[in-house]
């Protein structure tokens, strides 16, 4: 069989570019998108820890679900306020949405 | 009528202040109803102490008229009130002057509610102070007192009010501080208040300590504290100052009532208080005190001979009559028991009812004379007996009750004093002679510059003494003259007080 | 009787009281009012004279009843009325020269004249304007009725004070004649010199008076009671008092207070050196200097001295050396007899010198008490206040008649100047010799006056009773008395007129001469009641009434007779009088006395009163007023006193402003505004991470997740 340890190194591998995408990224919809990459991520390792230790029990599979229902809901509702904002502020730029600077 | 017998003390005391209450609600523009509500308010208290005079019996010395209502339970001080001879002689001269000094004050036009509200607290402080029978309610009254003073004074006053208002309040507060702490140092180590106990339970003091302190300090600090306090009032040299601004820029019955009974109450003080309870203290530091009464009668009558203000000279008439008083006091206090005592303290309180009676009318006949020429000056006055024939009569009357001339009050009571003083302060009664030599000069001064002389061109048209005037003068005349003629009438009432009061 | 002697000093105090209550304006009810009142006093008085005298044993057992007055403890301070010799005599010479002066003053103050035009209140009357009149004539006194009530209030005090049986009654009667003094010497009292001079009266007599009322306290703290009797008949007491030392130089008591009662009579009785007010008095109304300054309250301090004679003396018998405060009497007595006749000798204004011929007499009197001589010395203050009184009311007419002449021709001599006068003798013949008689009486013209019976027993008893400087100083004061009286009686009648006013004098009314004749009369007659026994020839004719009736147990014995003290006292009067005759009996010009160039400098002196005056004021007047005026008022009240109360005021002040300055501001607000700062100032700097970008803030997150997750490890595993 393909060893745990490669599904593990992939997923770490998307999480961290999910996670520079997250924060090196200008544009808000990459940044969502880095964002998914990291979810998925988290979601591959979930699935092979679930595949190759406890295949006998649904906890994994669950999880994983919940974690692609989540990801889903929340990327429909960024987009929504990406929107929003893109409407009020003309810009999807991450570093021009700074209304809330002190 | 048991009713009325049993409660006259707190009916004569509380009369004024009900006045005041009926007062609040006239309303301010109706003058004329406030002042004569004012002279019924006073009048009724003088018709009681009359009654109470009747009831009274000259032949006991103890208390009488009393009534008790427990108060501070706590601190065993309670509302105790009553007379004895000394306490309804002086009762008696405060509701004799209040009449007239209401009357004398119908020339006021402004605030009349408010004056006439004052003057009636006051009335009752003061009576309260001479009937009180509780240390406590001795220092309620008395600080009590105070506050409608410095309001009349300085609100209805002259130029220099705000001055002499303030320096009059804050200098007899100050001097009150004194007796606060005489008396809570004397409440907690007897565990009373009560005057009439306390006479025996302090004097049988004999191991007793507060805060550590020993009982012979305390009892020192204690008579200081008392004699300061009284001696502010009354006011002895040299606690004096205060005197002449606060007479001089008061309205005119303000310094009728301060003069004739408010340094009174130092006085009452120092016989009530000072003499019975601290006997030895008191008979150590007589000389002083006596010392400190010679300098008010001899710089009290200098410093009237050189004012020029009329008003400012009676002023300081005052400080030279009270000389003798404490003079009396600080004889009695050096030779207790002896008859030299009890008759230098008869004197005492003789001279307290004529100097109230004579500067009383002194004050008031200034006023009625700055009313018509608007000033005090006495270097601009001069030859009115002959455009104001009544009131020359009347001045030269009252002045020479003032002097002491014998025949009117003044005289009975300075012999008496001069021959109680005499045997127990020799030099002390020959320089207080000299002072009543000058109190000659001052009182021929005024006269001299007043009355005498040739009437200047602006004074031709002054109007005499008016009806109203007559009749607030006619009582102080005919009372100087009845108790200089016949002193036995009124001394009747206090002569055996004074024997028992030792 | 006793009664009788109770009420014989009321009817002048209700004449006053009923003056000035409701006549005040009514000239005829207000002097009728106080004649009537006089005339009764003067009937209850020669009722108890008459009786006084009827009665043999009036020194031993006088007249007396008291009552309760003053309550002192258990018992009572009495006072009451006595009858005794001296005050009979007194009731007898007061009653007569009150009475005749109130009548006098009817007429001198022009009672039924016009009232003037332009008369003030308070200013003497100075003519009216009539129809048909040549010039003015004399109007009535504006202020009528008020002279009559103090005059009754006056009358009241010295009955009163002859009647009292107490020190205090006297001392009451003495200072109410001293207000009625006071109120009648400044009755013009526009005038500034009589309003002053009111005030140099009153305040001159109370020296004296505040001596006498520490007399009194001593003697009622010793001896427990103020009563004569129990006093001064009493030898257990006066022995005691004679005995006991005070503490005062080494006096004994009854020196000691015979001194202090000895001060009231000089103030009183114009001793040296209380005697400046007398001279000044003069500017009260004549009537009120012969009363008052003449015959009665001058009198009333010779009369104390009197009185108190017993405790002066106590301890003196005849022959022995004088005591303490009889030889201070003597001393001031006699050095004031002479004093006042020289001051006399200058004066140019008739009253002023009859005024300190006043003084005079009563040294001579003072004097007289000093070396013992009691009985020399009432009789000397009976006769003399007729005699003087006399010589009063006589100048008062002789003015009055100056004046009357002044208004007529407008001419502006002083009427009071005796320069101004002469020849009144045919103008004024009545006024000319009664007075005449009351000067001659006045100089101890030989034997037909009574002022020489009186002055002539003083001499011999000072003769008598070796005092020898005493006998010539008042054997010399005679001779100036004899000289003085002789001028001015030269000067004003003698003569012819100097002025247009003496040309227009007349006679005075009937009103004021009669009075003038009855006490020229007394002048003449009283003398013969008081002859000596021992007196050549005359003595065995006419009993010494006066001497027996005051009882020889005071005094020394006259001894057998001697001539020298009679020649030398008819010896200096007939010369003074020839001499002032003769100095003055061709006096022309009204301006220049010729003394002056006789005497030069001296004369100054004497007319300037030896510059008493200017001296009292330089040395009391003066630094009592500094004292008063600036030491008092200014430096110790509002400089010192004042000073420290301001001095605390402030303090107070400062001390409060620093506190708020030091504590309140800095730390008590201080702090938490600091507090405050410090919390803006972080947030400030803190602020500056929030930069608004998300991403930012993402990546902080997670360092420091990763931190504390190194932590975490380091802390697990260490």
């Amino acid at each position: 069989m393909i060893p745990l340890s490669w599904y593990l190194l992939v997923a770490a591998a998307l999480f961290c570019i999910g996670l520079f995408g997250v924060l090196a990224r200008k544009n808000t919809i990459a940044i969502l998108m880095g964002l998914e990459l990291m979810l998925n991520a988290v979601n591959i390792n979930l699935l092979a820890f679930w595949s190759y230790l406890h295949h006998a029990q649904m906890n994994g599979l669950v999880f994983a679900a919940i974690v692609f229902a989540a990801a889903a809901a929340e990327t429909a509702v960024g987009l929504g306020l990406i929107i929003s904002a893109y409407r009020r502020r003309g810009s999807v730029t991450a570093n021009d949405l700074d209304t809330m600077k002190g | 009528m048991t009713w009325l017998t049993n409660h006259l003390v707190s009916l004569i005391l509380f009369t004024p202040l009900l006045a005041a209450l009926i007062l609040l609600l006239i309303p301010e523009r109706r003058a004329g109803a406030l002042r004569w509500v004012a002279l019924a308010g006073s009048l009724v208290p003088l018709g009681l102490a009359l009654f109470a005079w009747s009831r009274f019996d000259s032949t006991s010395a103890a208390w009488q008229l009393t009534e008790q209502v427990p108060w501070y339970i706590s601190l065993n001080a309670s509302y105790h009130v009553g007379v004895d001879g000394i306490s309804l002689t002086l009762v008696l001269l405060t509701v004799t002057l209040m009449p007239l000094a209401i009357l004398t004050s119908f020339t006021i036009t402004e605030r009349v509610r408010t004056y006439m509200v004052l003057f009636m607290i006051l009335e009752t402080a003061m009576l309260g102070v001479f009937v009180a029978l509780d240390l406590l309610l001795f220092f309620v009254f008395w600080e009590v007192g105070l506050v409608p003073m410095y309001f009349l004074i300085a609100q209805w006053g002259g130029k220099n009010r705000n001055y002499a208002s303030l320096k009059f309040i804050l200098f007899t507060m100050g001097g009150s501080l004194g007796l606060l702490l005489a008396t809570q140092m004397m409440g907690m180590l007897t565990g009373s208040f009560d005057l009439v106990e306390l006479g025996s339970r302090w004097l049988a003091l004999t191991q007793a300590s507060l805060f550590g302190l020993p009982l012979a300090t305390v009892r020192a600090i204690a008579f200081w504290a008392f004699v300061i306090a009284f001696a502010v009032k009354v006011p002895v040299w040299p606690f004096h100052t205060w005197l002449p601004d606060a007479h001089t820029e008061a309205p005119t019955a303000g310094s009728m009532i301060l003069a004739g009974v408010l340094l009174k109450l130092g006085a009452y003080g120092f016989i009530r208080l000072v003499l019975p309870l601290f006997p030895v203290e008191a008979k150590a530091f007589a000389p002083w005190l006596a010392a400190l009464a010679v300098a008010a009668v001899v710089l009290g009558a200098l410093g009237a001979w050189g004012q020029s203000d009329f008003k400012r000279l009676v002023a300081y008439s005052s400080i030279n009559h009270m000389g003798f008083v404490v003079l009396a006091v600080a004889a009695a206090g050096a030779a207790v028991g002896t008859p030299d005592a009890h008759i230098a303290l008869n004197g005492a309180v003789l001279q307290m009812v004529a100097h109230g009676l004579s500067s009383a009318g002194m004050f008031f006949l200034v006023g009625a004379i700055y009313e018509r020429t608007h000033t005090r000056d006495l270097n601009e006055l001069g030859g009115l007996y002959a455009r104001l024939p009544a009131y020359g009569s009347v001045l030269t009357f009252i002045a020479m009750a003032s002097l002491g001339l014998p025949g009117l009050a003044g005289f009975a009571a300075e012999f008496q004093i001069v021959r109680g003083v005499w045997p127990v302060f020799m030099l002390a009664t020959l320089i207080a002679l000299v002072g009543l030599f000058f109190t000659g000069a001052y009182i021929l001064k005024a006269l001299k510059l007043t009355l005498h002389g040739p009437l200047a061109e602006r004074w031709q048209s002054l109007s005499d003494l008016s009806v109203r005037e007559i009749i607030i003068v006619s009582p102080l005349m005919a009372l100087s003259l009845w108790i200089g003629i016949w002193p036995a009438g009124i001394m009747n009432l206090f002569n055996l007080t004074v024997a028992a009061l030792f | 009787m006793q009664t009788l002697l109770w009420l014989v000093p009321l009817p002048p105090l209700i004449a006053f009281a009923l003056i000035s209550l409701f006549a005040r304006g009514k000239r005829g009810l207000s002097h009728w009012v106080a004649l009537v009142s006089a005339g009764l006093s003067f009937l209850g008085s020669m009722t108890l004279f008459a009786w006084a005298v009827g009665r043999q044993d009036l020194l031993e057992n006088p007249l007396a009843a008291s009552t309760n007055w003053l309550p002192t403890g258990g018992s009572w301070l009495r006072v009451g009325v006595l009858l005794d010799p001296l005050a009979a005599l007194t009731l007898f010479f007061v009653a007569w020269t009150v009475l005749m002066i109130f009548i006098y003053s009817v007429g001198y103050h022009n009672y039924g004249q016009p009232v003037g035009a332009h008369d003030l209140p308070g200013l003497p009357p100075h003519g009216a304007e009539l129809k048909g009149a040549h010039g003015k004539v004399p109007s009535v006194e504006p202020l009528y009725a008020r002279f009559f009530a103090f005059i009754s209030l006056f009358a009241f005090a010295m009955f009163a004070l002859v009647v009292s049986d107490n020190l205090l009654v006297l001392y009451v009667a003495w200072e109410i004649m001293g207000l009625c003094s006071y109120l009648l010497i400044g009755f013009w009292y526009a005038r500034p010199s009589a309003r002053d001079a009111a005030v140099k009266a009153f305040l001159t007599t109370r020296v004296g008076d505040m001596f006498m009322l520490l007399g009194m306290a001593a003697l009622y703290s010793l001896t427990g009671t103020l009563n004569f009797r129990e006093i001064l008949s009493n030898p257990v007491v006066l022995d005691t008092l004679a005995t006991t030392l005070s503490p005062v130089f080494g006096l004994s008591w009854a020196a000691l207070i015979g001194l202090l009662i000895f001060a009231g009579t000089i103030g009183k009785s114009a001793q040296f050196p209380l005697h400046t007010w007398l001279p000044d008095a003069m500017e009260g109304p004549t009537p009120v200097s012969a009363m008052i300054h003449a015959a009665t309250m001058v009198s009333a301090g010779v009369f104390l001295a009197a009185r108190f004679f017993p405790l002066i003396s106590a301890g003196w018998e005849a022959g022995q050396p004088l005591t303490t405060p009889m030889l201070v009497m003597a001393v001031v007595g006699s050095f004031t007899a002479l004093f006042a006749a020289l001051i006399a000798l200058g004066q140019r204004d008739i009253k002023r010198v009859l005024a300190y011929s006043t003084i005079s007499q009563l040294g001579y009197m003072v004097a007289a008490l000093g070396i013992g001589a009691y009985g020399a010395a009432v009789f000397h203050l009976f006769t003399h206040a007729f005699f003087k009184a006399l010589l009063f009311l006589g100048s008062g007419s002789v003015i009055h008649g100056m004046e009357h002449g002044q208004l007529a021709t407008g001419d502006a001599a002083d009427p009071q100047d005796m320069f101004s006068m002469g020849g009144l003798r045919k103008k004024m013949p009545v006024t000319f010799l009664t007075f005449l008689a009351g000067a001659l009486a006045l100089s101890g013209f030989p034997l037909l006056t009574a002022g020489f019976w009186s002055k002539d027993e003083i001499l011999s008893s000072a003769f008598h009773g070796n005092h020898l400087i005493i006998f010539i100083v008042l054997a010399l004061s005679a001779l100036v008395t004899a000289f003085y009286s002789m001028r001015q009686v030269t000067l004003t009648f003698l003569g012819s007129p100097r002025t247009p006013s003496a040309e227009h004098t007349h006679e005075s009314k009937v009103v004021m001469t009669v009075p003038l004749v009855v006490l020229a009369v007394f002048a003449i007659a009283a003398g013969w009641f008081g002859v000596p026994g021992s007196f050549l020839g005359l003595g065995a004719f006419l009993p010494n009434f006066i001497g027996n009736f005051l009882g020889g147990t005071h005094e020394a014995e006259a001894g057998a007779f001697n001539a020298t003290p009679l020649l030398v006292s008819v010896g200096v009067s007939l010369t003074g009088l020839f001499l002032g005759w003769l100095v003055h009996r061709k006096q022309s010009s009204p301006s220049i006395d010729p003394l002056k160039r006789g005497l030069g400098f001296v004369y100054t002196a004497l007319e300037r009163k030896f510059w008493v005056d200017e001296a009292y004021d330089l040395v009391f007047i003066r630094p009592a007023k500094f004292l008063a005026e600036t030491v008092t008022s200014v430096w110790i009240d509002r400089g010192l006193l004042d000073g420290i109360l301001h001095g605390i005021g402030n303090f107070g002040n400062w001390f409060g402003r620093t506190l708020r300055r030091v504590i309140d501001i800095p730390v008590a607000n201080g702090v938490p505004d600091g507090a405050a700062a410090g919390a803006r100032w972080s947030g400030l700097k803190l602020r500056l991470t929030q930069s608004g970008h998300v991403q930012q803030y993402l990546v902080t997150s997670l360092m420091l997740v990763v931190l504390a997750g190194l932590v975490l490890l380091l802390v697990l595993n260490g």
